[in-house]
């Protein structure tokens, strides 16, 4: 058999019926592009800080020693380890009180600094990158750290360090960039000596095995094991903890990218076998007419894989173009974060997942195929059309009699038990749409609350806060009488923010004190309850990670010579600068760092305030030193939501395309009967009630399952996304479904069925019926 | 007396561009009570003529009135309720429902038209029974020779009592015995006052069951006479 002949065959069959092959198209389309977009977030969420820390030689665990323990030998010792492969060290470091200065600004800042003594930014592991200036040469010049968080401090500034006698100068001479954040600023190892460092120094290490959190941690005993006792403070940092860290404004899409991603995979695969024995059943007389003129089973095989092949190419290209299309805004938001220029999705994903896409449709076209090769060209040509269905005809006596039911209804509700086999997978393919539906409408409720939550944009919707430094006494008393006087005000507080060096953690963690109770601020709680007193503190998820604590553990925060030991008494959700979070009182915090002034005020209002009306009558009384500003949520949910939105709607196409084909099959394979019942009376509305029925029925069974299937997925999801971005989620994340929004859920799957098979039968009202009962 | 049909000027084409004409300008009239066969070669243009009458295809030009009414103005919608009250059909290949049983299939129209469920099931039992199928209410038609099957066609055509019966080669798929039963049952129909207008090719069926032979040939009215003048001796048409 010449292949043209089969490739002839295979074309004809498709021109035959372009509305099959449009389905085909369509579903191979918003399957690849889910497919592709979930693979291409995946392998690209951590791709700027990989390409970083190769560049860089970046440490893979960086640790703080007590050098009157551990003395240069007993260090030098270490750089030998079995597995060991790269260090750099030991870098003398302290922390120091600093008042820092920025342009444009009035007033200073203060805040906690790690300095570290490094004669030069070059060297075997953590190659620093020197973004701006050049690296100090002597004492009395520093190299400000880069980092997510930092300060906008420029080359020429200057930095007071308070802490160290005579308040030394240091003047900015470089910015430089660490891919794990070793540092906060460097200076030469002198400056360590002249600000009197406590005998702390830091040491970077690379391993042949640091792939995992196991392996790392493995890695780091054998360092504690080639030292005294008691050499190592604070907590070993893992490069695993700043590339989670890094990836966490993306990497919480990735979970529910995938899962939506799978989904389409699935529903894909269900409809092209649909399609592809509808076509078999359908085209059953051509298969005889095509094995009488000498096709060989093999080649009708190849011409009906072929029937499928080819619009499922064309589906699978436009799909990965529409996949690389949707990753742009994702990709982009990683980009910016590392500063890496353009993320585009690789290209071995923009061709593999196509590729992958048009193999598992060939190979769901295979089974009916095969069937078509086998059949017995004789009854083929003689029956004209595959061997009708027996079953459900119990189902039509039995519904049938339903008393009130319109006979119509009646037989369309029957007729998806004709043909299980096929009723299953278009069961199946509403069944992930409504789920989708189910799942999608309840992500967009957590996204919703997760930005309000985070934003406070319910429940502080007016900040105050001054235009540069910290409130002055004056204005703190101009703020109060403000918003005393002020109508629709319901609570405010105080707040002040501090930011505290943890040695082992490259940021600093920052803390939110307020002076009196300020459980309204609505931080969602996760686990445990809001503080009560000075000895107790409320963390985020990053801190209890980072410190390796637990709620009702005791920590204890330095700050200089100053601590403060609180215990954790509740984990708050609080993603913000993906870094620590403490929340205490204001009367805990000043042990730590007096004189600390306050730095916002925080504003509920009544009910039926207008957030922005407040802000605007407030910002007039209060004068242009003060800035008063609503609060709105952040553009990563506002991405989360739209890509939410879009996946969820690609899903139901696909769902309602399924429908659709299932329809069409059914409607071939009934025509003659359609014209018979049209020849006896049958009305055009009748008819689509009748040919929507038959769907419907099926669409209602799967908006049930898909209720339970949709909420336990977003129970199981929710959490996996949180902790992808690196936290724990409150229960108000995951109870999100209200009953009433429940029974509208599980209308999903009838209006999925519904809208996809109103069009068929729209076109089968509208037929002719002279036309209908000439139909074979 | 009024004619229960009555087309004028039909002429029904299929296709845009070098349309093909399935009928060509014909004038007939059909009375009530009547029994008229249409008879033809294949390919005459008889069933596009029977599919003009029962609403089921439109006319390109012309009308169709059927008890007063022009049925070619109607809609889908009307025409189906329309064929509902005044029309019954049967077909040469019977046109069941091969999965309802002969009682839902003869309780469909019915059914469809709203009628209630007992008085529905009450007149199609008396149809069964009249027609001697009554045994085979609950059996799928499957199980039914091709008589028994043609008989189930007639009683779902009478189910709501039209005023009209239209049949398309009626004994055409039949046997001798079982074509001379169905033909022997249509004329006790119309002896008890149904119309009936039969489309067949069969000469014999013709000149025995109907009062009125019409001749068609390419679509055009051959001739239109008393069954008994049918053939060589009838050659003029009649409006």
């Amino acid at each position: 058999m010449r292949p043209a002949a089969t490739i002839r065959a295979a074309w004809n069959g498709l021109t035959g019926r372009p509305l099959q092959a449009i389905i085909i198209g369509l579903v191979a389309l918003a399957s690849t592009a889910a497919s592709a977009l979930a693979l291409g977030m995946a392998v690209e969420a951590n791709a700027p800080f990989d390409h970083a820390f190769a560049r860089d030689h970046g440490a893979q665990v960086a640790i703080t020693v007590d050098t009157a323990r551990a003395t240069a030998a007993r260090l030098a010792a270490t750089t030998q380890l079995h597995g060991v492969t790269a260090t750099a060290g030991p870098f003398p470091l302290t922390e120091v009180s600093a008042r820092i200065t920025l342009a444009g600004a009035s007033g200073a800042l203060q805040q906690q600094v790690v300095l570290t003594g490094r004669a030069k930014p070059g060297g075997p592991v953590d190659d620093l990158a020197l973004d701006a200036g050049r690296w100090a040469t002597t004492t009395g010049q520093v190299v400000w750290a880069r980092t997510r968080t930092s300060l906008p401090v420029t080359v020429g500034q200057t930095v007071t360090v308070t802490s160290a006698p005579g308040s030394p100068r240091l003047t900015v001479v470089g910015i430089a960039t660490s891919v794990t954040g070793t540092a906060q600023a460097w200076v030469v190892p002198a400056e360590i000596t002249a600000l009197r460092g406590p005998g702390v120094a830091q040491m970077l290490y690379r391993f042949a095995s640091a792939a995992t959190s196991t392996e790392i941690a493995d890695d780091v005993s054998s360092v504690r094991r080639a030292l005294p006792p008691g050499s190592l403070i604070g907590t070993p940092q893992s490069y695993l903890a700043v590339r989670q860290q890094a990836s966490a404004s993306v990497a919480p899409f990735t979970p529910f990218i995938v899962a939506f991603g799978v989904i389409a995979l699935v529903m894909s695969v269900m409809i092209v076998v649909n399609v592809v024995s509808g076509a078999v059943v359908a085209g059953t007389r051509r298969i005889g007419v095509l094995k009488s003129i000498g096709f060989t089973p093999a080649a009708v095989v190849a011409a009906y894989v072929l029937q499928v092949a080819l619009p499922a190419a064309a589906g699978c290209a436009a799909g990965a173009v529409l996949g690389d299309i949707l990753s742009v805004p994702l990709l982009s938001l990683s980009a910016s974060v590392y500063g890496v220029g353009v993320l585009l999705m690789p290209l071995w994903v923009v061709v593999t997942v196509p590729l992958a896409m048009l193999a598992l449709t060939c190979a769901a076209a295979l089974a009916p195929a095969l069937r078509a090769g086998r059949m017995s060209t004789v009854r083929a040509i003689a029956t004209a059309r595959a061997p009708r269905a027996a079953h459900g005809y119990a189902a039509y006596r039995l519904i049938g009699r339903l008393p009130g039911a319109p006979r119509a209804l009646a037989i369309g509700l029957a007729a998806p038990f004709a043909r299980p086999a096929r009723t299953l997978l278009t069961l199946a393919a509403i069944l992930f749409g409504a789920i989708a539906v189910t799942f999608g409408v309840g992500l967009g409720t957590s996204a919703s609350r997760a930005a309000t939550d985070l934003s406070g944009s319910a429940t502080q919707p007016v900040q105050v806060s001054p235009s540069a430094g910290a409130l002055t006494p004056a204005q703190d008393h101009a703020i109060v009488t403000a918003l005393n006087r002020q109508p629709g005000l319901l609570h405010y507080t105080a707040e002040t923010d501090d930011q505290l060096a943890v040695p082992g953690l490259a940021d600093p963690i920052s803390v939110t004190a307020y002076p009196g109770p300020a459980r309204w601020t609505g931080w969602a709680m996760i686990a445990g309850a809001w503080y009560r007193g000075a000895d107790q503190a409320d963390v985020n998820t990053f801190f209890l990670t980072a410190t390796g604590t637990r709620v009702g553990d005791t920590y204890t925060l330095t700050a200089g010579r100053r601590q403060v030991t609180v215990r954790i008494v509740g984990e708050v959700f609080d993603t913000q600068g993906h870094a620590g979070d403490v929340f205490m009182s204001s009367a805990t915090l000043s042990v730590l760092d007096r004189g600390l002034g306050v730095d916002q005020y925080d504003v509920d209002l009544r009910p039926g305030t207008n957030p922005q009306s407040y802000a605007n009558a407030l910002s007039a009384r209060l004068g242009p030193r003060l800035d008063v500003t609503t609060t709105t949520n952040g553009p990563v949910f506002a991405s989360v939501l739209v890509l939410d939105f879009v996946l969820t709607v690609l899903l139901i196409a696909v769902a309602a395309l399924g429908v659709l084909n299932t329809s069409v099959l059914q409607i071939r394979e009934r025509a003659h009967d359609l014209g018979v019942f049209k020849a006896i009376g049958m009305t055009p509305r009748q008819t689509l009630a009748m040919v929507v029925s038959s769907a419907a029925a099926i669409g209602v069974i799967a908006g049930l399952i898909a209720i339970p299937a949709g909420v336990t997925l977003h129970r199981f999801l929710v959490p996996v996304m949180g902790h992808a971005g690196g936290t724990n989620v409150p229960a108000t994340l995951l109870s999100v479904y209200s009953p009433g929004e429940l029974a509208l859920l599980a209308l999903a799957g009838l209006l999925i069925a519904a809208g996809g098979a109103l069009g068929p039968a729209a076109w089968t009202a509208r037929t002719r019926t002279a036309t209908a009962l000439r139909a074979e | 007396m009024n004619p229960l049909v009555q087309l004028d000027h039909v002429t029904k084409k299929y296709g845009s561009f070098n349309a093909a004409t399935a009928v060509a300008d014909v004038t007939i009239a059909v009375a009530e009570g009547e029994a008229v066969a249409i008879m033809g070669p294949s390919g005459s243009g008889k069933s596009t003529l029977l599919n003009l009458i029962a609403g089921l295809d439109r006319p390109t030009s012309g009308t169709v009135r059927v008890a007063g009414q022009r049925i070619e103005t109607l809609g889908e919608t009307g025409a189906a309720r329309f064929r509902r009250r005044h029309i019954g059909m049967i077909f040469q290949f019977f046109n069941l429902l091969e999965d309802m049983t002969v009682a839902d299939n003869v309780l469909l129209p019915a059914q469809l038209g709203g009628q209630p469920r007992a008085q529905a099931r009450a007149r199609a039992g008396e149809l069964l029974d009249r027609l001697q199928i009554g045994q085979y209410a609950d059996a799928y038609p499957a199980r039914l020779s091709g008589g028994e099957r043609q008989r189930v066609a007639i009683a779902r055509a009478l189910v709501n009592q039209p005023p009209l019966l239209l049949a398309d080669e009626p004994t055409g798929a039949l046997d001798t015995a079982n074509g001379e039963a169905i033909g022997r049952l249509l004329l006790e129909l119309n002896s008890a006052g149904q119309t009936l207008v039969l489309v067949t090719h069969n000469p014999d069926l013709a000149e025995r069951y109907a009062h009125r032979v019409i001749q068609i040939v390419d679509g055009r009215l051959a001739g239109d006479c008393p069954a008994g003048m049918a053939g060589a001796r009838c050659s003029g048409a009649r409006a």
